[in-house]
């Protein structure tokens, strides 16, 4: 073994060719075996950069201007070939369904040590050993096109296992994973550190990457460090806008920031429904996909008003259903309805003037060569007049917020950022001024704060009937939604109020999805009645309680607390 | 140009894969009794153009086999118009990347593209000696002159769509 | 359509074959059969063929729409070949032909040469069709790149060819997803009017996401290969190849059918044979 700490970053700044300023910053780290660093911050603000820094691809894939050096035990990554680096540095990054390259589990896992030139008892036996150590045993011989999006981040997690590195970087691991299926890939991490491997860990959900106990956290802002250090201090530090906080943090530095005089919530009223026919009905369909029955006899009713969430574990066909709802594919037996009348017969383009369907990954439908004739493309298509071209996409963008880009019109819409091209998909979607919206997906990929401006700038938008929203961000249902559809294996197994459907606890857990801190808060301290509050307006709540008894106990007097 | 690395293989891949899933567009041509335009051709030319010769050659060698495989007419059975798909592929590649620099990219990616298709597809030729025309005035006017009519459309036209997609994003990038 | 690979043939007789069997019986075969004119030969080589085609057990049901595209196109290939030359086909001089009839108009002569030439090419072609679908069929995915591999592809191309089929299935997702995103916007490329020229260009709204965004996600896969050092040295492959004894036989048979034929069309034995019964009595 080679001299030194197993990672060692000093003053690295990194430039990419194209670009004018650098991704990372002077930044300095030292990590040992065994321990576990967090790394969060806002879009854009250089991880990826540093994971491609660690693993190597900076220098030897990604040409640019690098300055500082990256030791990996001793040795300066710009003197190893990736071949050697590969040896100490496994990675895991965002999307399962690009970085998998076998057609079988079997030739995934294998894939490494091919390239490296093992002998084929040798893999034999260690993808055995890796089955194991991930809990993959089950998917032995499987096609990988045909596996859920989080068996396939198993399997790729398991891909990175096979040349044991002692290293590990992983980059938004959890960004589509159901709840359940995160918890266990963040165990199979913990194990790794627990058994004295380093892990590096990108991570927008900060609560659920904390199950991970990690060490240390660093927080880069604008491609700086803006915090490295223990765990406890980056708490204290943190902005819960931009980072996704346990509860119990947000309610501390409510209360810190607290002077006694914040307004008052108002919170919503559990919204109760009309009596008016369903804008989208379910009855028993059935959809087949290839040999397989996605939905196996759904019944659901959502209504023209309001917010409707649908939750389930990965696979269990929320797409799909939706998808079924919009004619796109026709259900082998059921119906579905719309408004009272029989979907069957109307075409999907009359479909998309009642819901304004925005796509998980909002790069599928675009392709003009600037956003003004992307947003043109379905206005005209569908027969509208528009006479002023200019005007129309402008008052479409002002809707999203795009309207502040600077030469926006004219921007191809691929060189958008992702943010920004979901929020071309929703003006796109919105250019119909559909009453209702269906988002499938709307905060997978985007930064905390990102992610909830975005569902703001939604429920902002007027002339806005209803939405629905497809999610596995369990916060982000109950305190969104009026109404909570659980789906599993097709079928609707939970539909409610969210107060409702998370009170059988174990068909939850059933489905795949956890109890979060703000969840549990939500049920000890939310004011009777009254919907989920979302993480701050619940913290105030709770502080408005807190003081109001404390002015009663003290007889009306206002006291400082300690 | 020739160095083969796993963005070379990457790209070959993809493209062959993308051939074989476009495969099912057809439009055929009025007026005419086997010219019919195959918009996947496209593939094959832009990825020359985009990403090189071997690139190229891979897309339509491999692209068209698997697509003939997918229809079910077989791998083998018609090797020799897979190999002057890709031919037409290479040579287009070729062409872009060595033949004329700095010059309009569409108008070069154009260029290029025909060039491929007329030259590439005189493999098609072969049919002859295999015995699939039965001479050279039936390989001329019905396997040369439909392919190279139709597929010199789509070249013309599409790669160019493809090229003008792309050329911004590949600025974007900047790998 | 689907394109996914289908591995239906799992578990037959010719899936527990060597997947280079497949390849190469493959390629000796359809040399063999594009020398053969003649129908003494051809016949019991289709029906060789035929036997190795069920010898995979694809269930009929799966393929039927493959086999009506086959037999539309071979019937195409027919028709040109006869209909264009005038009827003089393979070297045969209008004089020495054994007409029917005349077509109306055309004039072309419907001969018992045409007859047989048309026979052929329909064996011929159904033939090798036949050989081909064992290799969408009967080859489990996994095996694709090992076997180009052990052919002595080199593995670079080898590993393309395995991850085109790799890509095969996401990309044909990619193109629904896309297709479901463009009708939503009043786009239906089947309903799309105008001239050809027209359709093509009103296919960017396909062909340019799908297209741009398997390039742009290829950056992941670049990466993911090269942090696993792809192309850096010696590589080996998991799945090991031996040919068994059956294998052997079984590859010797095709191996001899294509020397045999190859010896027989030198000398002259293979051109086109017209069976006597089709030969019509004057008078
Ligand atoms: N290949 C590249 N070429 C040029 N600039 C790049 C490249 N990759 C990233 N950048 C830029 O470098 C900066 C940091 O990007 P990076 O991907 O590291 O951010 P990130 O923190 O991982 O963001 P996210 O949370 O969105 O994944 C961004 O401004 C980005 O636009
Ligand atoms: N075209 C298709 N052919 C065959 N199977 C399909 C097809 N599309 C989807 N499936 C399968 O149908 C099931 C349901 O898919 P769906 O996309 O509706 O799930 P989901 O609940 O949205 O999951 P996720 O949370 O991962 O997005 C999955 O197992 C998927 O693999
Ligand atoms: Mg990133
Ligand atoms: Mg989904």
């Amino acid at each position: 073994m080679a001299a030194g700490p197993l990672l060692e970053i000093d003053s690295l700044t990194f430039r990419y060719r194209r670009a004018t300023e650098p991704a990372i910053r002077d930044l300095s780290l030292t990590m040992e075996r065994g321990e576990v660093l967090l790394v969060a911050g806002p879009s854009g603000c250089g991880k990826s950069t540093l994971i491609r820094a660690i693993n190597g691809l900076i220098p030897h894939a990604y040409p640019g201007e690098m300055a500082g050096v990256v030791r990996l035990a001793g040795r300066p990554t710009t003197e190893l070939r990736l071949r050697e680096i590969s040896l100490t540095v496994g990675t895991l990054l965002q999307d399962p369904a690009k970085q998998i390259v076998g057609s079988t589990v079997e030739s995934e896992l294998a894939f490494g040590p091919e390239n490296l030139g093992w002998d084929a008892a040798a893999m034999r036996a260690r993808i055995a050993e890796v089955s194991d150590e991930a809990g993959i045993g089950g998917l032995a011989g499987r096609e990988t096109y045909a596996l859920s999006g989080g068996e396939r981040q198993l399997l790729a997690m398991a891909g990175a296992l096979m040349l044991q590195p002692s290293l590990y970087v992983v980059d938004e691991p959890l960004a589509n994973l159901d709840p359940l299926t995160a918890d266990h890939l963040l165990d199979v991490l913990r194990q790794l550190a627990d058994a004295g491997h380093a892990v590096v860990i990108v991570e927008h959900r900060v609560e659920e990457a904390l199950q991970l106990r990690p060490d240390r956290v660093l927080y880069l802002e604008e491609s700086r460090v803006q915090y490295l250090g223990p765990v406890d201090g980056f708490l204290r530090v943190a902005d819960p806008e931009s980072v996704k906080l346990p509860f119990e943090v947000t309610l501390e530095r409510e209360r810190a920031r607290d002077q006694g005089a914040v307004k008052q919530v108002v919170p919503r009223r559990e919204h109760t429904e009309l009596d008016v026919p369903a804008r989208l009905a379910f009855r028993n369909v059935h959809v087949s996909l290839g040999d397989r029955e996605v939905l196996r006899g759904l019944d659901a009713s959502l209504a023209p008003r309001g917010v409707v969430a649908v939750l389930g574990p990965n696979g269990s066909g929320k797409t799909t259903m939706f998808r079924a709802g919009m004619g796109l594919i026709r259900p082998t037996s059921g119906a579905v309805e719309v408004d009272g009348n029989p979907a069957q017969g109307r075409s999907v383009a009359e479909l998309a003037r009642v819901f304004g369907y925005v796509f998980q990954s909002p790069s599928q439908m675009l392709f003009s060569r600037t956003v003004r004739d992307e947003l043109l493309f379905g206005p005209r298509n569908l027969g509208h007049r528009v006479d002023d071209a200019d005007g129309f996409a402008m008052a479409t963008l002002r809707r999203t917020s795009l309207d502040g880009l600077e030469g926006i019109l004219t921007r191809p819409p691929m060189t958008l950022s992702f943010g920004q091209q979901k929020r071309l998909a929703l003006a796109i979607a919105l250019a119909l001024e559909p009453p209702t919206l269906i988002l499938d997906e709307p905060s997978a990929g985007q930064d905390h704060r990102t992610a909830n401006r975005f569902m703001d700038e939604v429920r902002g938008i007027s002339g806005l009937e209803s939405t629905y929203l497809i999610t596995h961000d369990v916060d982000l249902a109950l305190t969104r939604a009026d109404r909570i559809l659980v789906i599993r294996d097709g079928r609707v197994v939970g539909d409610g109020t969210p107060a409702e459907v998370i009170r059988d606890e174990e068909e939850w857990r059933a489905c795949n999805l956890h109890q979060t801190s703000l969840m549990r808060a939500n049920m000890a301290w939310r004011p009777a009645g009254h919907a989920f509050l979302d993480a701050a307006s619940l913290a105030r709540a709770i502080l408005a309680q807190e003081r109001a008894a404390t002015r009663e106990m003290e007889g009306g007097s206002t006291i400082d607390r300690a | 140009m020739w160095d083969v690395s796993s963005r070379t293989i990457v790209y070959a891949a993809i493209g062959a894969a993308l051939y074989g899933v476009t495969a099912q567009f057809q439009i055929a041509l009025p007026g005419t009794a086997n010219v019919s335009l195959r918009p996947s051709f496209a593939l094959v030319t832009f990825f020359g153009v985009a990403f090189g010769p071997i690139v190229g050659l891979f897309v339509g060698l491999v692209g068209n086999a698997i697509a003939d495989q997918i229809s079910g007419w077989g791998l083998l059975t018609s090797w020799n118009w897979s190999l002057a798909n890709g031919l037409a592929g290479f040579i287009a590649g070729w062409w872009a990347m060595s033949m004329m620099q700095g010059q309009n990219k569409l108008v070069n990616a154009a260029v290029a593209s025909a060039i491929g298709v007329v030259i590439g597809f005189l493999f098609v030729f072969t049919d002859i000696w295999l015995g699939t025309a039965e001479n050279f005035g039936v390989a001329m006017s019905d396997n040369y002159i439909p392919v190279v009519v139709g597929d010199l459309i789509v070249a013309v036209i599409l790669t160019p769509i493809l090229v003008a997609a792309w050329e911004p994003i590949r600025e974007s990038m900047g790998r | 359509m689907n394109v996914a690979p289908r591995y239906l043939g799992r578990g037959s007789w010719l899936a527990r074959r060597d997947p280079r069997v497949l390849i190469l019986a493959l390629a000796a075969y359809v040399l063999a059969a594009v020398q053969v004119w003649d129908l003494r030969l051809l016949t019991p080589m289709a029906v060789a063929a035929l036997l190795y085609y069920r010898s995979a057990q694809i269930p009929w049901r799966a393929v039927r729409a493959n086999w009506a595209y086959i037999a539309f196109f071979i019937g195409f290939i027919i028709l040109v070949n006869t209909v264009l030359t005038g009827g003089e086909l393979r070297g045969f001089k209008e004089a020495d032909l054994h007409i029917y009839f005349r077509l109306p108009l055309l004039s072309t002569p419907i001969s018992a040469e045409m007859v047989t030439y048309a026979t052929v090419q329909l064996l011929r072609f159904g033939s090798m069709a036949a050989m081909g679908f064992p290799i969408a069929f009967a080859m489990a995915p996994g095996d694709i790149g090992p076997t180009f591999a052990r052919l002595r592809v080199p593995y670079k191309f080898a590993y393309a060819i395995d991850l085109t089929f790799r890509f095969l299935p996401s990309l044909a997702t990619d193109m629904q997803t896309t297709m479901d995103a463009q009708r939503i916007r009043g786009y239906e490329w089947d309903r799309v009017k105008g001239g050809p020229v027209g359709r093509l260009r009103k296919l960017g709204p396909l062909l340019v996401p799908v297209t741009i965004n398997a390039i742009v996600g290829a950056e992941d896969t670049i990466d993911a290969m090269d942090l696993r050092g792809f192309g850096t040295g010696r590589r080996t492959w998991l799945r090991q190849l031996a040919y068994g004894r059956v294998d052997l036989l079984l590859l010797g048979a095709y191996v001899l059918l294509l020397l045999v034929i190859t010896a027989l069309s030198l000398t002259g034995h293979t051109r086109l044979w017209v069976p006597d019964v089709l030969i019509p009595r004057p008078g």
